[in-house]
C-alpha cells in the first residue's frame, strides 16, 4: 500500500518536478542559515560561518542529486527525457518528420481500415448465442449446389436425427407490404416453430410464435427491429397490431433485437425484414411438390457432438428419405451434410478479404522499410555524435533506448493519423464496398480497430528504430572519430543493409505490380465480354402479384395485359415486355429436362436456365435472333408448346444438327409435361455475372404455363405471379421512371415495385466485386509504388552525398559528366534489376493466390510479367535521375576543398 | 575503550528511517537541522554523516506519507521545513520497532553463542 503510495507521488513528481525542486533548493539554504546561525552562536565570524556550514552540510549538488534520485523513478524520467530530446531533434529537421508521420500512416491507415473489415465480417461472431454450436443442414444434388432441403424433408429430418438438440426449417421470400405507408416490397423468412429457439435469440418487445400457432396456420408476424424502427417509429404497444402481407393480414406479436438478423443474407440485399410461420400447405407438401430444393434448415449441435458425427447422421437419415421417394424424383441421388453456419456466411469472402489483407500487409511493410532506410540514412549522417558520445563513456542501451523512442514516437504521431484516415477511409469505403459483402452493417472503427493500430504501430515503432540501432552498435569508435569529416569509406559498411531493404521495397512493389497487372486485365476483359443484350435504353422494375388479389391465372393474365397495353402506348416506349428472369444479374430459376429421343435409362440430371417471359421481351432487352422465330401472340395456351433456346444449349442438346423443330420437355422422362417445340435460337445472354461463363437456357411464353407445370385444373395458379417490367425506350431510361410508376398504379395503385433501376445500373452493380477488387489493388500498388520511388530515391541519393569526394576525385582524374551520372544511374538500375528478379520469383510463388479473382488471364502472363518489370526499372531510373545529375554538376574543386 | 568504538559506522539500510521516526514521535515536529543535530547527540558523533545526506531519507518518508513537512518560523525568526510525524507514520514506526527489536534479538542471541 505505502509502496503504491510512493510510486504516485513519484508519477505526479514527473509532472510537477519543477515545484519540488524549488521547495528543496529552499530547504537546503533554510538549513544552511540554521547551521551558520549556530556556528556564529559559537563565536564564529560570518564568512567563518559561512564556510563552517557549507562544510557540514557536505555537497550541495550531491544532497540535490541523492533528494533527485529518491524521489524520482529513474527509467521513467529517462524516458522522458529521450522524449523530449527526440521531440528536440524531430522539430529540427521537419521535412524529414512529416515524410516520415506521413508514410507510416498512410500504412498503418490502410492496414487498419482493412482490419476493421476483416473484424467486421470475419472475426466478430454471429449474432446468436453460442453461433458456433449451428450448422446448416440438407441435401447435396450433384456438386456446387446449396445444402437446401424439399418442404417435406423439414419434418423428416427433424424427427430422425439425433445430433441436434434443435433444428428447424426456413424459406426465405418477398412479401408486398401494405397498410399505412406507401406499399414496398419486404424480404421476409417463413420458419417453422423451432428457428428462434435453435438460434437462441430473444425478442425485444412480445414473443414469438409458437408451434400451435404454426400448426394452426395463424397470421402472426415477428418484425425486425428496422422495420419497427421505420414504420412504427418503435412504437412500444406495437405487439398486436395488424399488418398487411399480400393483402392478407397479419398481427404482429414481437419484435427481434437490432443485432438479429436471419437467413444471413449477402450485405443489406434481401435481409428479412419479418418472420412469418411456415406453415406449410398441402399443395408445398403434395408428391409433385417433392421435387423442390427450396428449403433450408437450421440446427444446434447437441454438446459433445463433432461436426463429421452430424453430418453421418444427416446422411444416414437422407438414405432413408432417398428410399422413400416418390416415383417422379427417384432417380435423383442425395447426400445430407452439414456446414457451420458461420462458413457458409463468410466462405464466399474469405478469399478476397485475405487477398486484400496481404496487399494491405504488404504496403504496411513497404512502408516500414521507408521508414527505417529513412532512419538509418539519418543514423548514419549521426555516427560521429554517437562516436564522440559512446568514447564519452555512453552506454550502447542508452544510445538504443533513444532510437526507440525515437522510432516509436514516430510510429505513434503516424498511427494516430493513421487512424483518422481509416476512420475516413471506412465511411467512404462502405458506399464503395459490394453491397454483396455479408454482415457490412457490422463494419465499423471500434476499440478492438483502435488497438490494433496501436499494436502495429508499436511494432513499426520497434522495427524502424532496429535498423538505425543497428548501425550504431556496428560504428566503430576509433575508426568514426580518425574518419574527420569525410564519412566516405565507412559508411559503405552499411551499404548492403541499405540495398538490401530497397532491393526488398522493389520485390514487394513488383509484386503487386504484377497482380494489378493481371486483375486490370481481368476487368478490361470483362468490360469487353459480349453480355448478347443492348442494356442502353433500358429500364426493369420488380414486382410481385399477392395471392390475395390474384388468385387465378386469369386475374394474373389481365395484370399482365394491361400493363404491357399500357406501356406500350405510352410515348418514348419501343417495347415492353415482362420476365422472370433478368440476364446478367443472377437469381434466374433453373429446372432439370428431357430431350427428345433421349433413352430413359442413359437420362442424367442436368440443369438449364429458364425465363417465362410475355410481350416484346427479345426486342426490349436487344437479344439477336440468330435463328427461327420470336414468340407471337398466336402461341397461345391452346396452341402446340413452343420453346426459343440460346446457342449454348442448342449446341449442347442437338449438336451439330439444327435445333429448329426439335422437342424437349421439362423435368427428367418420367415427368408428364407436354413436348416443346424450339421455334428459335437467340444468342447466349450471361447469365449471373458478364465474367461468369454462358449457361445453357430456355424462354417459354407466359401464355403456355403447362410447358413448365404439365396440364393441371384450371383453378391453380400457374402463371408467374412475379417478375420485371421490362421497357425500352427512346429517351434515357432515367427520365422514364415516372411514366412506368404511374403506368403501373394505374392498374393496381396497391402494388409496390421493388429495384426500379435502368439496365445498366443493374449490370454495373453485378460487375462491383470486381471493380472493386481492381480499384483496391490498383490503388495499393501505386501506394507501393510511391513508396518505392521514395526509397530508392533516398538511397541513392544518399550514396552520392556520401561518394562526393569519391566523384570529385574521378571527375578531377579526367571522368566525363555523363559517366558519372550513367554510374549513378546504374547503381540504381542495378537495385532495379535485383529487386525485379526476386520479385518475379516471389510473384510466381503468390500467382495461385490470385488466380481464382481473374477472368481470362493466366497470373503468369508473359506481357504482364514484362511490362511490369519495364515499369519497374523505369521507375528506378527515374528515382536515380535526381541525384544522378547532382552527382554530374559536381564541381572538383569545391568538393575536394571540403575534404 | 578500544579504538573500534569510536569509529563512525556505516548505517545499516532503513536504519536513517527508524531513527528519523522516532525522534519525530518523542520530540514532536523537527526541521531537518534539529533532526540532523537529534542524530549526532544521540550517536555521540559516532555516525559521521553529511547533514545534507538526510534529505533523501525524508523525501522517501514523505513519499509514504509517514511524515508531512510544514513551512514554519524558528524560535530566531528564521524560516524552516518542520516534520511531523503522521498518522500512518506512527503505525509504521510501531511496525519497525518491533521487526527491529526481533531482529535485535537474534542477532544478540547469535553473538552470544559464540565461544569469545
Amino acid at each position: 500500500m505505502a509502496h503504491l503510495r510512493r510510486f504516485f507521488s513519484k508519477l505526479l513528481g514527473l509532472f510537477s518536478d519543477n515545484h519540488v525542486e524549488g521547495e528543496l533548493k529552499r530547504e537546503i539554504a533554510s538549513h544552511l542559515v540554521l547551521l551558520e546561525d549556530d556556528f556564529k552562536l559559537k563565536g564564529m565570524s560570518e564568512d567563518e560561518a559561512r564556510i563552517a556550514a557549507k562544510r557540514a552540510y557536505g555537497g550541495v549538488e550531491q544532497a540535490k542529486q541523492l533528494h533527485r534520485d529518491e524521489r524520482s523513478i529513474l527509467w521513467l524520467e529517462q524516458t522522458v527525457q529521450n522524449l523530449r530530446y527526440a521531440v528536440r531533434r524531430l522539430r529540427r529537421s521537419p521535412g524529414f518528420t512529416i515524410t516520415v508521420v506521413l508514410i507510416l500512416a498512410a500504412g498503418i491507415g490502410t492496414t487498419t481500415a482493412m482490419f476493421s473489415l476483416i473484424d467486421g465480417i470475419l472475426l466478430r461472431p454471429l449474432p446468436f448465442s453460442q453461433p458456433d454450436q449451428l450448422v446448416l443442414l440438407g441435401d447435396h444434388l450433384g456438386k456446387g449446389l446449396d445444402l437446401g432441403v424439399t418442404a417435406r424433408e423439414i419434418g423428416e429430418y427433424s424427427d430422425a436425427t439425433g445430433a441436434f438438440s434443435s433444428l428447424g426449417g426456413y424459406a426465405p421470400r418477398t412479401y408486398e407490404l401494405s397498410g399505412g405507408a406507401t406499399p414496398e416490397v419486404v424480404h421476409a423468412a417463413r420458419l417453422t416453430a423451432g428457428v428462434f429457439p435453435t438460434l437462441g435469440v430473444q425478442p425485444i418487445l412480445g414473443r414469438i410464435f409458437t408451434q400451435q400457432e404454426e400448426d394452426a396456420h395463424q397470421p402472426v408476424a415477428v418484425i425486425s427491429y428496422s422495420l419497427w424502427t421505420n414504420r412504427y417509429h418503435r412504437d412500444p404497444r406495437i405487439a398486436g397490431s395488424i399488418i398487411e402481407l399480400d393483402r392478407k393480414v397479419y398481427s404482429i406479436v414481437g419484435v427481434m433485437p437490432r443485432s438479429f438478423e436471419f437467413p444471413l443474407f449477402a450485405g443489406n440485399l434481401g435481409q428479412a425484414q419479418l418472420w412469418v410461420p411456415v406453415s406449410l400447405t398441402p399443395e408445398e407438401l403434395s408428391d409433385e411438390a417433392t421435387g423442390s430444393w427450396g428449403y433450408h434448415m437450421v440446427a444446434r449441435l447437441r454438446d459433445g457432438i463433432s461436426l463429421s458425427q452430424a453430418a453421418q447422421d444427416t446422411d444416414r437419415v437422407a438414405r432413408q428419405i432417398m428410399r422413400n421417394f416418390p416415383a417422379g424424383i427417384s432417380a435423383i441421388q442425395i447426400r445430407g451434410d452439414v456446414m457451420p453456419l458461420r462458413e457458409q456466411t463468410v466462405a464466399s469472402v474469405q478469399p478476397l478479404l485475405r487477398a486484400l489483407f496481404f496487399a494491405v500487409s504488404v504496403v504496411l511493410l513497404i512502408a516500414c522499410v521507408n521508414v527505417a532506410v529513412l532512419l538509418l540514412v539519418r543514423a548514419i549522417q549521426r555516427r560521429r555524435e554517437y562516436a564522440v558520445r559512446l568514447a564519452l563513456g555512453a552506454r550502447f542501451s542508452a544510445i538504443f533506448g533513444e532510437s526507440l523512442v525515437e522510432g516509436l514516437l514516430l510510429s505513434i504521431s503516424g498511427a494516430m493519423l493513421g487512424i483518422l484516415f481509416a476512420a475516413i477511409a471506412i465511411r467512404t469505403a462502405l458506399h464503395l464496398l459490394p453491397q454483396s459483402l455479408p454482415r457490412i452493417d457490422s463494419v465499423s472503427m471500434n476499440a478492438t480497430v483502435a488497438l490494433f493500430a496501436l499494436l502495429l504501430a508499436l511494432a513499426t515503432g520497434i522495427f524502424c528504430s532496429l535498423a538505425p540501432a543497428f548501425a550504431a552498435a556496428q560504428t566503430s569508435l576509433l575508426d568514426s572519430l580518425k574518419e574527420g569529416t569525410s564519412t566516405g569509406s565507412q559508411a559503405k559498411s552499411h551499404a548492403w543493409l541499405r540495398s538490401a531493404l530497397v532491393t526488398s521495397e522493389i520485390t514487394i512493389a513488383l509484386v503487386l505490380l504484377t497482380a494489378s497487372g493481371a486483375f486490370l486485365r481481368s476487368y478490361q476483359k470483362m468490360l469487353a465480354v459480349d453480355p448478347g443484350f443492348r442494356s442502353d435504353h433500358v429500364l426493369v422494375a420488380g414486382y410481385q402479384l399477392p395471392s390475395n388479389q390474384y388468385p387465378t391465372n386469369g386475374s394474373i393474365e389481365i395484370f399482365n395485359r394491361a400493363v404491357i397495353e399500357r406501356l406500350r402506348n405510352e410515348p418514348g416506349v419501343n417495347d415492353a415486355a415482362i420476365t422472370t428472369a433478368l440476364p446478367a444479374s443472377g437469381g434466374s430459376a433453373a429446372s432439370g429436362y428431357t430431350v427428345e429421343g433421349e433413352p430413359v435409362s442413359k437420362w442424367k440430371l442436368k440443369f438449364a436456365n429458364f425465363a417465362i417471359i410475355y410481350g416484346d421481351y427479345f426486342r426490349a432487352m436487344g437479344i439477336p435472333l440468330i435463328e427461327g422465330r420470336y414468340f407471337t401472340p398466336d402461341d397461345g395456351p391452346d396452341s402446340p408448346p413452343v420453346v426459343i433456346v440460346n446457342q449454348s444449349m442448342a449446341k449442347h442438346c442437338w449438336p451439330g444438327q439444327n435445333a429448329i423443330g426439335k422437342r424437349f420437355h421439362a423435368g427428367n422422362p418420367r415427368r408428364p409435361y407436354p413436348w416443346a417445340t424450339v421455334v428459335g435460337v437467340v444468342a447466349d445472354t450471361k447469365p449471373d455475372s458478364l465474367d461468369q461463363p454462358s449457361a445453357d437456357q430456355w424462354y417459354v411464353p407466359t401464355e403456355q404455363p403447362a410447358t413448365l407445370n404439365g396440364s393441371v385444373d384450371g383453378g391453380t395458379r400457374t402463371l408467374p405471379a412475379s417478375g420485371y417490367l421490362t421497357l425500352r425506350s427512346v429517351q434515357p431510361p432515367e427520365q422514364m421512371i415516372h411514366l412506368l410508376r404511374s403506368a403501373v398504379g394505374s392498374i393496381d395503385p396497391l402494388l409496390a415495385l421493388s429495384e426500379v433501376q435502368t439496365m445498366d445500373e443493374a449490370i454495373s452493380k453485378v460487375e462491383a466485386p470486381r471493380r472493386f477488387n481492381t480499384f483496391f489493388i490498383t490503388a495499393f500498388t501505386v501506394g507501393a509504388l510511391v513508396l518505392a520511388i521514395t526509397g530508392i530515391y533516398a538511397v541513392v541519393a544518399f550514396s552520392v552525398t556520401l561518394r562526393t569526394q569519391e566523384i570529385a576525385i574521378r571527375m578531377a582524374l579526367g571522368a566525363q559528366r555523363l559517366h558519372i551520372a550513367r554510374l549513378v544511374l546504374f547503381s540504381g538500375a542495378k537495385l532495379a534489376l535485383f529487386g525485379c528478379t526476386f520479385g518475379v520469383v516471389g510473384s510466381l510463388m503468390l500467382s495461385r493466390l490470385i488466380r481464382s479473382f481473374l477472368f481470362e488471364v493466366s497470373p503468369l502472363d508473359p506481357a504482364i510479367y514484362t511490362v511490369s518489370v519495364l515499369i519497374m526499372i523505369a521507375i528506378a531510373l527515374l528515382a536515380s535521375a535526381l541525384p544522378a545529375n547532382r552527382a554530374a554538376s559536381t564541381r572538383p574543386t569545391e568538393a575536394l576543398r571540403l575534404i | 575503550m578500544s579504538s573500534g568504538d569510536t569509529e563512525p559506522i556505516q548505517l545499516l539500510q532503513g536504519t536513517l528511517d527508524l531513527i528519523i521516526l522516532r525522534t519525530l514521535a518523542t520530540m514532536g515536529p523537527r526541521h531537518a537541522y534539529q533532526i540532523a543535530t537529534r542524530l549526532q547527540q544521540i550517536s555521540d558523533r559516532l555516525l559521521n554523516l553529511n547533514q545534507g545526506t538526510l534529505y533523501p531519507a525524508l523525501v522517501r518518508l514523505e513519499q509514504h506519507r509517514w511524515i508531512k513537512g510544514t513551512w514554519a518560523q524558528t524560535e530566531n525568526n528564521r524560516e524552516a521545513k518542520f516534520y511531523a510525524i503522521t498518522k500512518s507514520g506512527q503505525k509504521a514506526l510501531n511496525e519497525e520497532t518491533r521487526r527491529w527489536r526481533r531482529m535485535a534479538g537474534l542477532v544478540e542471541r547469535l553473538l552470544g553463542e559464540e565461544p569469545s
